[in-house]
């Protein structure tokens, strides 16, 4: 025993040529590689940026532009931005060379990490460092860009990360964005600049025509009252319904097939808006009943949605009071009775409520195809560019509608 | 001899969802006046039994005499009118929440309305005396008019107690009364199950996890594992091998004092 290490006393390595030769071409190769990460990812940085530059400037500012900054903002931001995504994640060239970032330890530390990124503008940028084995960056930060670390459980796939599927939810979103602007013909500018041209309409709107008030208020409450009585009728069908739209209460192959049918029936109905089912009714009982016309769509479509919402809250009842109650000997009504209906009264209630709140609304928007009440009176001073009778009714339906939802939210409130 | 009082024989019950097997071939009797105590793990078939008994769950085989009348075979509105003699509580209460103390213990003389007056909810005077003085014998004569959400654990579960009373049952089954309730409590409502074995005669059906008040208040124990039946006898007959038997090999045995 010498005391020294192995090999220290064994003569050091002739500097033969093939030796030079080898070193040099190893430092080459990861230069090389090094450098290949680099210049894909600095491309992919800068296509990326052109796309979305290039569609932001045609859809939203309707010219043409690339960049949209100056030359040097631009390599600034690819280089920046290629250098941030390969010290703090895993890069597409680090992917195309299946290269990763690694620690002695495993996984890097986020303060190895920042070093990684400092290192790489000493090395990178100047080029020389990275002619070193190990590069500057990678000595300085302690990690080594090497093949992917074999973990103990397999990777997961890209799909069942969160980064993963936040990327691949953005890049839909953007596609979904870029396809829609184009469809909807958006053009941002447009929208800000050209609001002048609306400014008579505001200063008509903001100016009540007082002369008609009276008359509003009559359709006003034609249209309240289309809203009651819609909602009442509806209420008087769809609680019946409701527990034939039930799946707990449906049991058996017929109850089954009452409540398929009943309930795919009553998704058809909702499906078609009031407006629809207002234009039917027009047609059918003549448009000098307009505000009845008016009264049936709504009714209809007040129906289908009670039933749904009604059938919903019987599903989620509690079986155990319907056990209990069973268990006493009663009858089947008496079970209705005491261990149903205490469970979905003031659900119901609070439902209705909240249909008529919508038939309030519904009710002005059926009246503007000609089912009669506030909205046929709007539509007609709309149609005649009749802008301050116009605003004088919205005005007043803006009253109605923010006091109606008031109350029915006051009261649901008390419900609960 | 009178046949025993209730007699479950060759008791199957398979639910048709997934094909579970809940009770498998399940046979045995009570007597008049016992306090039957059925032990055995979560998912062993406890509760499906006793629902079978008053056929809130249908069995798929087997018959149950009650009195030598065919459980089994009634007719819906007959089986209304044993069901009256069979009061029941429950692991969650199951009361009506939104109505008053009274109001659910007057429910259970619902087998004994007429059903008009039981859907105008007019009971008569006798039946409201009657709900008083349950009421009175469970301690919660002054909670009468207390909506049942406003009130404690083991006091809706004593209001479940005044409930089954009303029918004056002959026989009580009890699904796991008092694994919602803390220790102390426990102990109250078990006493007011003991208390109307002994004093009303009811013939008591309890499920109950923990074996140390099986033992504390039953007069004979049955054990279900699987739905078989893996013990019968009485409470002191239980040792640790038995235990072993019934509830698995890492079991331990908790203690309710």
């Amino acid at each position: 025993m010498t005391g020294y290490p192995d090999g220290f006393l064994t003569d050091p390595p002739s500097l033969s040529w093939p030796v030079v030769r080898d070193a040099l071409a190893r430092r080459a190769g990861i230069a090389g590689r090094h450098l290949a990460i680099v210049f894909l990812d600095v491309v992919g940085l800068a296509i990326l940026w052109l796309l979305v530059t290039y569609i932001y400037a045609w859809y939203g500012l309707g010219s043409i532009a690339y960049t949209l900054v100056p030359w040097w903002a631009f390599v600034l931001g690819v280089v920046e931005g290629a250098a941030l995504w390969e010290s703090f994640g895993r890069s597409l060239g680090q992917r195309f060379a299946h290269r990763e970032l690694s620690g002695a330890s495993g996984v890097p530390t986020g303060g190895q990490r920042v070093l990684y990124f400092i290192g790489w503008h000493l090395t990178v940028l100047p080029l020389v460092g990275l002619f070193f084995d190990p590069p500057w960056h990678e000595r300085l930060s302690g990690l080594r860009l090497g093949p992917p670390v074999e973990r103990g459980e397999a990777p997961r796939p890209w799909y069942r990360t969160s980064s993963g599927l936040f990327l691949a939810a953005l890049l839909l979103a953007t596609a979904v964005a870029a396809v829609g602007v184009t469809i909807t013909t958006t053009n941002l500018r447009r929208l800000f600049t050209e609001a002048g041209r609306t400014a008579k309409f505001w200063r008509a709107f903001f100016s009540p025509d007082t002369t008609i008030l009276a008359a509003s208020g009559r359709d006003l409450v034609v249209t309240i009252y289309m809203a009651v009585m819609a909602t009442a009728f509806a209420v008087v069908v769809a609680v019946p319904l409701s527990f034939l739209a039930a799946r707990n209460l449906m049991r058996g192959p017929v109850g089954r097939l009452v409540y398929t049918v009943l309930r795919g029936a009553m998704s058809i109905v909702r499906s078609i808006e009031p407006i629809v089912w207002a234009i039917i009714f027009l047609i059918w009982v003549t448009v000098v009943r307009a505000p009845f016309a008016g009264v049936l769509a709504l009714w209809v479509h007040s129906i289908a949605d009670l039933v749904k919402l009604y059938a919903e809250r019987l599903e989620a009842i509690d079986p155990g009071p319907i056990e209990a109650i069973t268990a006493t000997g009663a009858g089947r009504l008496a079970v209705l009775r005491y261990a149903v209906i205490p469970q979905i009264v003031n659900p119901y209630i609070s439902f209705t409520l909240y249909r008529w709140d919508i038939n309030i609304r519904m009710a002005t928007v059926v009246g503007v195809v000609g089912g009669g009440g506030i909205g046929q009176r709007l539509y007609h001073y709309l149609t005649g560019n009749l802008w301050q009778q116009a605003g004088t009714v919205m005005l007043l339906i803006v009253i109605l509608v923010w006091a109606i939802d008031y109350l029915s939210s006051r009261l649901r409130a008390k419900l609960a | 001899m009178a046949n025993p009082y209730l007699v479950v024989e060759n008791l199957t019950k398979v639910y048709e969802r997934g094909q579970v097997v809940a009770l498998r071939d399940l046979s045995f009797s009570v007597e008049k006046g016992e306090f039957l105590v059925v032990i055995g793990l979560s998912g062993s078939g406890k509760s499906t039994l006793l629902r079978c008994i008053n056929r809130l769950v249908e069995p798929t085989k087997g018959k149950i005499y009650l009195d030598g009348v065919d459980v089994t075979r009634l007719s819906s509105a007959r089986m209304r009118r044993v069901r009256r003699r069979i009061g029941m509580i429950f692991q969650q209460f199951n009361l009506i929440d939104r109505s008053t103390a009274i109001g659910n213990v007057l429910t259970g003389r619902l087998g004994y309305t007429p059903a008009w007056r039981a859907l105008l909810g007019w009971f008569s005077k006798a039946d409201r005396d009657r709900a008083l003085a349950n009421l009175e014998r469970v301690g919660l004569r002054d909670k009468a008019y207390v909506r049942a959400d406003q009130l404690s654990g083991g006091q809706r579960q004593r209001v479940g107690i005044a409930r089954a009373l009303m029918q004056e049952p002959e026989l009580l089954l009890a699904d796991e009364p008092v694994s919602a309730l803390d220790p102390a409590t426990s102990h109250s409502v078990m006493q007011y199950l003991e208390q109307m074995n002994r004093e009303d005669g009811v013939t008591v059906l309890a499920s109950l996890h923990f074996l140390s008040l099986a033992r504390r208040y039953g007069t004979r124990i049955i054990a279900l594992k699987d739905g078989q039946l893996v013990f019968d006898g009485p409470p002191g007959a239980i040792d640790d091998t038995r235990f072993k038997e019934i509830y698995g090999e890492e079991a331990e045995e908790v203690e309710v004092r």
